[in-house]
């Protein structure tokens, strides 16, 4: 057993050597990283017996392939975490909006959002090619999601209407070379951002009610039940639809929760709405017993 | 308290107003003059109609997507016909492989073994044909076939081992299997979960074998059993499944090694000097 450990830890060595060294090189120069695994591959040969070498043969192209295949995924699970969150900050960014400055926050957003998909969209668009495109999905997958939810998301505040998928496929083109083939947000991606969505927006309609802006707020309503109810007859066709069902529930939550507010405008707030409009909250503060403050 | 009163006010005025609004009535009788009934909503109701425009072209888009989800499932639906067709191919293999426990391997166990690899290249053949409808998709079905290929691949190595005592490259599997295209191949990973498997099969193995009166077969198999864990060792895994599988194998290394142990102690091995170093090794 000694024996064996000797030279198994030997052998490790060697291995990682062997491995550490594409790993550094390979993004400085392709032509680099070749001749390395090739010498890689002779350094480890030279310490094993001659008889089983055909298998090492064999496995250091498999350790080779895996290697390569797990630094792209590490590449593309980081470019998905800053989009996740550079996303995040143009969420945040919309949600700064109140009726005297909707023109400059949407502007900014809109500029945060190309940044992102400059910046951060077009590192996963080299990386993902061909196969790989589905093969790394769970890796970029959050990512992808959160910007479909902060473009929408966007979208909606300053046009009123659902920013479709083919719109955003479509500002995504310019990223690629032309010679290879664009990166396109799939359809599953899509939905499961727009499923978070109505989260967003269920905030946006309380923050809007609160500032007195009802018809914004019964907009982001239908809107947001446009969404869900659509979303209700594409869902049991997806394919992996366990995460998207959990969404619907939420989904729903959030919806209720719009409509809800609505409704206690509706019935009770109708009163002092217009002095909500006339810029002189405090008139119609000092009603207000102390009790409520 | 009076003169907090104004900075709190202005503080926290949308905090109060959005509470004020949706969870108590103002009594203030002050409001009753201003109040308007519904005429708020009444204009937001012209605003949902002004958008009729839109949600016509957010159905549609539902709708396309809905066409393609379909679309990709009847596809998905075909290829698990399909898959389940392989798996049965892959039982009646198993079921004839498995006579290996019962005696000394014959060649005409393996003739009938081998019967179903044409079957099961035929069913591979149909798979590539439908993914061809789908370029670049490979992975996005792969789930449906990748447990099934496994055993398929495991089943391969195994007979490939045992008729010539050297392991079963990927690309040898692939060329069994007819899966040299580029559309549609053998996935890595998937061949070495399959590797994993087979050498699962290796203690049972060696224990009928020897039951059987073959002494040599626990040095042979332990040789090939340590050559292929050391092979193993030079791959970076990631925690992943096949992690899972080849932390398993040692169990079986483990399980040959005592074998081999039994059966050398007895002196039963066909003769005690011409035993290999690899034998050696995993004998102490």
């Amino acid at each position: 057993m000694l024996r064996i450990t000797v030279s198994s830890s030997l052998h490790r060595l060697s291995l990682f050597m062997a491995s550490d060294k594409p790993q550094r090189l390979h993004q400085i120069a392709g032509t680099n990283f070749q001749t390395t695994t090739k010498r890689a591959r002779t350094m480890t040969t030279a310490t094993l017996t001659t008889t089983d070498s055909a298998m090492k043969e064999a496995f250091s192209k498999y350790a080779e392939y895996l290697n390569n295949l797990n630094d792209k995924r590490e590449r593309v699970v980081k470019a998905s975490r800053d989009i996740t969150m550079n996303s995040k900050k143009v969420i945040f960014q919309v949600h700064r909006l109140s009726k005297y400055n909707k023109v400059e926050v949407l502007e900014k957003a809109e500029k945060d959002l190309a940044a992102v998909t400059n910046q951060y969209v077009s590192r996963l668009v080299k990386e993902l090619q061909g196969t790989d495109f589905w093969k790394l999905r769970r890796a970029y997958s959050p990512g992808i999601q959160e910007y479909v939810e902060a473009a929408t998301f966007c979208s909606f505040c300053k046009n009123g209407t659902l920013l479709k998928l083919d719109e955003i496929n479509s500002t995504l083109l310019p990223l690629s070379d032309p010679s290879l083939q664009p990166l396109q947000i799939n359809i599953l991606d899509y939905l499961l951002g727009l499923a978070d969505l109505t989260g967003e927006l269920m905030r946006l309609a309380i923050g809007r009610i609160s500032d007195g802006e009802l018809e914004f707020a019964e907009k982001i309503c239908s809107f947001a039940r446009d969404i869900y109810r659509e979303l209700t007859l594409v869902v049991p066709h997806m394919d992996d639809s366990y995460d998207m069902k959990t969404k619907m529930d939420t989904m729903l939550q959030s919806v209720m929760k719009i409509e809800n507010a609505c409704f206690s405008v509706h019935v009770r707030g109708s009163e002092y709405i217009p002095l909500l409009g006339s810029n002189d909250p405090s008139s119609f503060l000092v009603g207000i017993p102390d009790i409520e403050l | 308290m009076q003169f907090m009163k104004p900075a709190f006010r202005n503080g926290f005025h949308c905090y109060t107003v959005s509470r004020s609004l949706l969870f108590t009535l103002n009594p203030n009788p002050f409001f009753a003059s201003s109040f308007r009934p519904i005429s708020r909503f009444s204009s937001s109701m012209a605003t949902t109609d002004d958008s009729s425009a839109p949600a016509l072209s957010l159905e549609k888009q539902f709708g396309e997507f809905r066409t393609q989800l379909e679309e990709s499932g009847t596809l998905r639906d075909r290829i698990r016909t399909v898959v389940s067709e392989i798996e049965s191919t892959t039982r009646l293999m198993y079921a004839s492989i498995l006579l290996v426990h019962h005696s000394r391997p014959t060649p005409e166990l393996f003739e009938k073994a081998k019967i179903q690899i044409h079957v099961l290249k035929e069913k591979y053949e149909l798979l590539a044909d439908i993914l061809r409808e789908c370029p670049g998709q490979y992975y996005r079905y792969h789930g449906d076939w990748r447990s099934e290929t496994q055993s398929v691949v495991s089943m391969l190595t195994f007979m490939h081992w045992l008729e010539t005592g050297q392991l079963l490259e990927h690309k040898q599997a692939e060329e069994k299997l007819g899966l040299n295209s580029l559309e549609f191949s053998l996935d890595v990973e998937d061949y070495l979960v399959g590797v994993c498997f087979m050498s699962n099969e290796l203690p049972r193995y060696v224990v009928n074998q020897v039951t059987a009166g073959d002494y040599d077969c626990p040095r042979k198999v332990l040789k090939f059993l340590t050559e292929l864990h050391a092979a193993f060792r030079m791959l970076n895994l990631r925690n992943d499944f096949l992690r899972k599988k080849f932390d398993g194998m040692k169990y079986d290394l483990r399980k040959v090694e005592e074998v081999y142990y039994d059966v050398k102690i007895r002196g039963l091995t066909p003769n005690g000097e011409s035993v290999g170093n690899q034998g050696t090794e995993g004998q102490s």
